[in-house]
């Protein structure tokens, strides 16, 4: 199978501001590999890279095992769906999409089927003659990505392709373009910094920080195994717990917090000291005040909103922190009350809880990349 | 000025003086256009409607020598300069955008000063350049050419770099992305898209070289290089019968058919916002 | 493209068009200035900085120094532009806010009668005046019938009945006024133009009278506009000479740029003419760089 796309110590700086920081990342043929993180973390440079836009400082990028990072953009068998289409306004749409074929060796009849049956692929069979001005949002997105599938490519590049569509069509899109995916089986590269994008239609997720990848896998890996507190913040909301780590007992990590002790199965279990331990607030169990037993935090609702298909608790519990608890709604009334000052127990399941390596102390605001340049977005 | 203590009301006193400011400034070119159609010699009295002063057989625009000399000549100059200051200008605008590394500033700073030299500095500069550096060249049509096309290429290739910028590079990544090599990415893409800048900067270099005045008087050798605006500053104070006015009012109808067409057609193709920055683009 | 040098390329026939015929041309000037004449007073140029001859230089910062003729014209020179910028900017302001802020549906069309004197010839619009001002000119009647002539001949500012076109600074001064100030309006109309109505309404939230929101918020946005537009207008006027040619016709209205005509191109004083030009560039340019900055600042704010 074709399509792997393998980066190795690829680096990319602009004067001295170091955009993508020595990455090693691998791209399996045939799969939908998101690149996730905020602005300035380097993700759309290394997308630009990869499509030959951008010329490498140092490092390979290996396409089927050939390195490509000197081989100009033209010459690479890799298309790219922009962020803002880019579609030609001075072509119809036919125009737009024909517009690469005319380096393949083709008759002008064949061009027309190609132009005719992608257009089918993306449901925009008769819409050849119009302008790119004339179409909506959702379908110049459809062309931008015709005018690249057309041209067979072993990977396509993918800039925030949805960034610009209102939430609905968004959704509708994700649904489709992974199914289109999954059809014609070309290794899709995706950009975003939407997390829920990510999860939803990846196979797998390089979550990106300060031009380094922080963590790669499966979206399920790194949701629910972030190795660090970034990765744990940046994907769903992560209830974070300032413990301490005093031993071990059946490879499970000992953590105390306050008077209570809590075991923990997940993550770092064999670190100690002060550090942090994560949960997800739809893993932790809200239990009546005084419920028994091991792993169990008492608090206070400070506030619960109902959203719909769940609830939205927030408890202030022991030590002053506060938790976020997500609860499904299953249709019965509660046993119990969620009025504000209501006592109540959480529960923290062993399995539930993740013990994480401490951070290398980043700079405060590091995160929304303002440091880095407008040029690595 | 009680528009300034209520807070609802329009202030009438600027709006009557955007009237009145507008009536002055062309009211009297409106009377001058006038005279050009006077049945008489008069540029004063009006003795009534006609043509002869563009189509009369005695001293009309079309068929007294001098003026037709003058027209034509004028819009000789015109051709040649956008003939040559928009293909200058254009590649020059490209390459100043792409230019990286050291040099570029300067280039931009030499580029952007005949905008903004007075007129007589530049007439005086060329007309001794031409005296003792090119006497091959010598003064006349040659020169005049050329000093219209070093102060018109400024304008081409501001107008074209303001598209550059708004087109971005994206159009020719996405260019590259699809197999076209650089040659096409220009020819297939770029200058496609650039064409109603194009266009338009042509149009105003055409504008501007029939309005001409000091560069092509400073450059001119004897009567067969002169030029309507030569001819209606020398004229202007002696003239003896309305063919002025009438030769006036056809440059002037020629400078705003093309400034027109400029517009529109820059509005067809570029959208309106760009539109309204080449209206006030001499600013 | 990816060769640096591509680009470069690709500029090189029009950066050698410029420094030609804009940068030798300038050093032609100068040559020109700092060097001598032949018996014919045709212009010797010495083109090697060593051989430079300051004479010519010389005598005419003397002139200048012991208060002769140039000091005159200069004076005149600067008196004129400083008069006609000034009421150029009493009507222009009001115009260009009218037309940015309370024009409302007839916008285009007040823009449209803003921008047109702009592509008509300069000297149509010259000529327009001289046939209204002359003698028995209709422009001449009406300042007659309104009274206008008899305040202009009380305060002196008018030699003579119906001699608007003799030799008036007062005319001169009123020309360049109406020559330039459709240049000036368009700068002026764009600076205000952008001023985000909502700090203005800002300012009326936070208690200001409408005049005082336009004396502490709109005046202070628009003085950048202010000072760029008038510089863009000054430099053309101290290069004038055919304003006052056409109207006035006589020396004692002489502006720098009558001077350096007469020297250069009717007469054959061509050297003193040189030294002129180049004083008048080194003078400007000052005001050149001024604009060339503050313009390419805006821009690349508009570019963000």
């Amino acid at each position: 199978m074709q399509g792997e796309v393998r980066l190795e110590e690829l680096t990319k700086k602009f004067g001295d501001v170091v955009a993508v920081d020595g990455i090693d990342v691998q791209m399996p043929p045939g799969e939908f590999f998101t690149m996730l993180g905020p602005s300035g973390c380097g993700k759309t440079t290394t997308l630009r890279m990869i499509a030959g836009f951008e010329r490498p400082t140092a490092g390979r990028i290996l396409l089927d095992e050939t390195d490509v990072a000197q081989v100009p953009a033209h010459r690479r068998n890799v298309n790219t769906v922009f962020q803002s289409y880019a579609l030609f306004p001075h072509l119809d749409v036919a125009g737009n999409v024909a517009f690469g074929l005319k380096y393949r060796r083709l008759t002008k009849q064949e061009q027309r089927l190609q132009v005719k049956e992608v257009l089918e692929l993306v449901q925009l069979a008769g819409f050849e003659r119009r302008k790119a001005s004339q179409l909506s949002g959702g379908q110049q997105q459809r062309v931008a990505l015709a005018r690249a599938l057309v041209l067979a490519p072993r990977v396509l590049l993918l800039d925030e392709p949805l960034g610009a569509l209102d939430a609905r069509l968004r959704r509708d899109l994700q649904v489709e373009l992974k199914a289109l995916q999954r059809d014609i089986g070309v290794t899709f590269v995706f950009v975003t910094h939407d997390q829920e994008e990510a999860l939803t239609m990846s196979d797998r997720v390089a979550v990106m920080r300060d031009g380094r990848v922080e963590q790669a896998g499966s979206p399920r890996e790194v949701y629910e195994e972030p190795r660090t507190m970034f990765v744990a913040d940046f994907l769903g909301v992560s209830n974070l717990l300032e413990v301490d780590a005093v031993g071990e007992e059946h490879s499970r990590c000992v953590l105390r917090l306050g008077d209570r002790t809590f075991l923990a199965e997940q993550g770092e279990t064999d670190a100690r000291g002060k550090l942090k331990a994560m949960i997800r607030p739809e893993r932790i169990g809200v239990e009546p005040h005084g419920a028994p037993g091991d792993n169990r935090l008492p608090g206070m609702v400070e506030r619960a909103v109902f959203l719909g298909g769940s609830y939205e608790i927030h408890v202030r519990v022991l030590g002053g922190e506060m938790l976020k608890v997500a609860m499904t709604n299953e249709g019965n009334p509660l046993t119990f009350g969620l009025e504000q000052g209501t006592p109540v127990t959480l529960y923290l399941p062993p399995d539930a809880l993740r013990v994480l390596r401490p951070d290398p102390e980043p700079d405060a605001g590091d995160e929304e990349g303002q440091t880095a340049p407008a040029a690595v977005a | 000025m009680s528009w300034l203590r209520n807070p609802w009301g329009r202030p009438r006193v600027l709006g009557l003086m955007t009237v009145l400011y507008i009536l002055w400034s062309v009211t009297p070119v409106a009377i001058a256009i006038l005279f050009a159609f006077n049945n008489g010699r008069s540029r004063t009295t009006w003795q009534g409607f006609s043509f002869k002063w563009f189509t009369g057989s005695v001293g009309s625009v079309f068929h007294d020598p001098a003026l037709q000399g003058a027209l034509k000549h004028t819009l000789l100059l015109a051709a040649i300069c956008v003939a040559l200051a928009t293909p200058l200008g254009v590649s020059l605008a490209l390459g100043l955008q792409r230019w990286r590394g050291r040099g570029g500033g300067t280039v931009n700073t030499l580029m952007l000063f005949p905008l903004v030299t007075p007129e007589i500095v530049m007439g005086v500069a060329l007309l001794l350049l031409f005296l003792r550096v090119f006497p091959g060249i010598g003064l006349g049509t040659e020169a005049q050419v050329i000093g219209q096309v070093t102060f018109t290429l400024s304008y081409v290739v501001v107008m074209v770099r303001a598209r550059l910028v708004s087109i971005g590079r994206e159009y020719e990544e996405a260019a590259a992305d699809l197999g076209a090599p650089p040659r096409d990415q220009l020819f297939r893409v770029l200058l496609p898209l650039l064409a109603p800048a194009i266009i338009a900067s042509a149009a105003i270099t055409f504008a501007l070289s029939i309005d001409d005045f000091v560069v092509t008087q400073y450059l001119s050798s004897d009567a067969s290089t002169t030029t309507v605006s030569m001819l209606l500053y020398s004229s202007a104070r002696g003239a003896p019968t309305p063919a002025l006015n009438a030769i006036a009012t056809v440059a002037l109808l020629i400078t705003l058919a093309t400034l027109a067409l400029a517009f529109l057609v820059y509005r067809r193709f570029a959208g309106g916002r760009d539109a309204t920055a080449v209206a006030a683009l001499e600013v | 493209m990816s060769s640096r040098w591509t680009w470069r390329l690709v500029a090189l026939p029009g950066v050698a068009w410029l420094s030609v015929f804009f940068l030798v041309s300038f050093y032609a000037v100068v040559s020109v200035a700092l060097g001598n004449q032949d018996t014919l007073s045709q212009p010797v140029p010495f083109w090697n900085p060593l051989d430079w001859n300051v004479g010519y230089l010389g005598s005419v910062l003397s002139n200048i120094w012991h208060g002769g003729q140039f000091l005159t014209v200069f004076v005149r020179t600067v008196a004129f532009v400083a008069l006609a910028l000034g009421l150029s900017l009493l009507i222009g302001y009001p115009v260009a806010y009218f037309a940015a802020r309370h024009a409302g549906k007839w916008r285009g069309l007040v823009l449209l009668g803003l921008i047109l004197p702009f592509w008509i010839n300069y000297l149509m619009r010259m000529l327009a005046w001289i046939n209204l001002l002359s003698a028995d000119g209709w422009g001449t009647r009406v300042l007659h019938d309104l009274g206008i002539e008899r305040v202009f001949l009380a305060l002196g500012l008018l030699s003579s009945r119906g001699g608007w076109l003799d030799g008036q600074s007062s005319t001169v001064v009123l020309a360049l006024v109406y020559g330039y100030i459709p240049f000036l309006i368009l700068p002026l109309y764009a600076a205000l133009d952008r001023i985000d109505e909502r700090q203005i309404e800002a300012a009326r939230d936070l208690g200001a009278s409408r005049f005082s929101a336009f004396r502490r918020v709109t005046l202070p946005l628009s003085v950048p506009g202010i000072l760029a537009g008038t510089v863009l207008v000054a430099l053309p006027m101290f290069g004038d000479y055919y304003t006052p040619d056409l109207v006035s016709a006589s020396t004692s209205t002489n502006m720098i740029g009558n001077q350096i005509d007469q020297f250069t191109r009717q007469g054959s004083e061509k050297v003193s003419g040189a030294v002129l030009t180049l004083l008048l560039a080194l003078v400007l340019l000052g005001l050149m760089f001024y604009y060339l900055r503050t313009t390419r600042r805006a821009g690349a704010e508009a570019a963000e």
